[in-house]
């Protein structure tokens, strides 16, 4: 038995208490019957309505507009169901319909069903949408206008900056080659400070501009055949001077051989540096650093760990934002370096279709983690 | 090696003038690349370092003369403008190098001194 035998009995309470409206017409377009949805929906009383033209019974102006008549005597030459348009009814009343045929035992038609769906809310939804839409448009255009205006300006000063550090770093290579004479010990010992200051500030404008690219999304990099562990071992290198100092030991473990990857050499090698700077300068002195590196499903992962102050969880999700420097009693004095290298970090993963996150608790250490894809 | 250095900003000029004829180069300076073409008729440099963002003329525009004069002059780009594209740019206008400010005086004695070498060969 079909599913339909079983409603069968109960047909005209399903018709009575949908909640659309269903009329019924003959050829000369009169109302055979509406369905209880109708009269709720309209106020009026089925003896204004059964029996009547449709002429009759719908506003004249409704029928001009949308030639409702006309599409009902299609249906009934064609056979050809008219599947919905939009009716607007005065008071802003909304409704969709469509006119089906109905079809008699020698396939004539002799009966058309109206269906009439009330769709006040949902275009008034629909509308709010559209306004909502171009408010937020609007608010988007003037936050782009904004960022533009900042990222001109940041392009402007690093630029700005970049001529005078030019000339810094002209004359304190002099100095530290000798070319402008002897200097006493005292003398050297404050250039190596200059020395490490000026670094400082070339690094902060290589950063910023690179925080610009990686926004701007001009950021491109090479994909080179690369093997990871000689980049972190010269990365490793670079950073030990500025271990030494601390007194950190780093180490680098490679488990197992690994296959090669695709990507910037001078990228990576970056996010090695970032990474392990920070484990250094956030690891009281005397700490340990170690670096991973392991082969896994589709990837290589890059794992660097240290033993310092760690990192609140509140604080772990925002530390890969722009300028954002974890704080702490302890640290005020350690943590003067703005916070882009994170950020930078995040972007070069990110371009090289890997991912980097961290896992830290306080006081005991983080864990920072990437992957990059291997290589064909 | 005769070199020419084009650049607007005077302690630039003083400062990379400074250090190359310490490094035993003979030097001249330009302040802009109007400047540069003339110089670059009287002195016939072997290398020419050039700014890019200068007055009356730019580097890139410069470059482009240059190179319309001399197919052969031999100009390393060097900028502090951070623009993307802007190295291919200046590659595409005939430099034969580009280098950002600030560099280290040992990298870019090492481009001068590749294209020394390329001229030998």
């Amino acid at each position: 038995m079909k599913g339909i035998e079983f409603v069968r009995e109960y047909q005209e309470d399903i018709i009575e208490s949908i909640p659309s409206t269903i009329i019924v017409l003959d050829r000369s377009l009169k109302i055979l019957y509406a369905n209880r949805n109708y009269y709720a929906k309209s106020g009026k009383k089925e003896r204004d309505v059964v029996g009547e033209r449709l002429e009759r019974v719908f506003l004249p102006m409704l029928i001009e507009k949308t030639h409702i008549d006309e599409k009902i005597r299609q249906v009934f030459e064609t056979g050809i169901p008219f599947n919905g348009d939009q009716l607007r009814y005065p008071g802003g009343l909304f409704f969709f319909y469509k006119i089906h045929p109905l079809k008699e035992v020698n396939m004539s038609i002799r009966k058309v069903v109206l269906l009439m769906e009330d769709i006040t809310e949902l275009t008034r939804l629909e509308e709010e949408l559209r306004d909502s839409y171009v408010t937020l448009e609007n608010a988007y255009a003037e936050l782009k206008e904004e960022d533009e205006a900042k990222s001109d300006f940041i392009s402007t000063a690093s630029h700005e900056l970049r001529t005078p550090l030019t000339v810094i770093n002209s004359y304190l290579e002099m100095f530290e080659e000798g070319m402008l004479g002897e200097l006493s010990g005292n003398q050297n010992e404050k250039l190596a400070i200059i020395r490490t200051q000026t670094d400082h500030m070339i690094k902060l404008v290589e950063d910023m501009l690179d925080t610009l690219r990686l926004e701007s999304r001009k950021f491109k990099i090479q994909k080179l055949p690369l093997k990871l562990d000689e980049i972190a071992k010269s990365a490793v290198d670079e950073v030990s001077r500025l271990a030494d100092l601390k007194e950190h030991t780093i180490s680098l473990k490679v488990n197992g051989e690994l296959p090669k990857i695709r990507g910037d050499r001078q990228r990576i090698k970056q996010v090695f540096g970032n990474l392990l700077t920070n484990a250094i300068k956030y690891t009281p002195d005397a700490g340990k650093i170690n670096v991973e590196l392991a082969n896994e499903n589709g990837h290589l992962l890059v794992s660097i760990t240290d033993n310092g102050i760690g990192i609140k969880e509140s604080e772990q999700e925002k530390i890969f934002e722009k300028f954002y420097t974890v704080s702490g009693k302890s640290l005020t004095r350690e943590s003067e370096r703005m916070g882009l290298g994170l950020t930078i970090a995040k972007g070069i993963v990110e371009a090289h279709g890997g991912k980097i996150w961290v896992k830290s608790s306080l006081n005991w250490g983080s864990t920072f983690y990437f992957t990059l894809p291997k290589g064909d | 090696m005769k070199l020419l250095i084009v650049d607007d900003a005077p302690y630039v000029l003083k400062a990379l003038s400074d250090s190359l004829s310490a490094h035993g180069h003979e030097v001249y300076g330009a302040v802009n690349g109007e400047e540069a073409l003339k110089k670059f008729t009287d002195v016939n440099p072997d290398i020419v370092l050039m700014d890019v963002l200068m007055p009356k003329l730019d580097g890139v525009s410069a470059t482009r003369r240059l190179i319309e004069r001399d197919p052969k002059a031999r100009i390393i780009v060097v900028t502090a403008v951070g623009k993307h594209g802007l190295e291919k740019e200046c590659i595409d206008a005939g430099a034969s190098g580009f280098i950002m400010k600030p560099f280290k005086i040992k990298d870019l004695l090492k481009i001068i001194n590749s294209l020394d070498q390329h001229e030998r060969n």
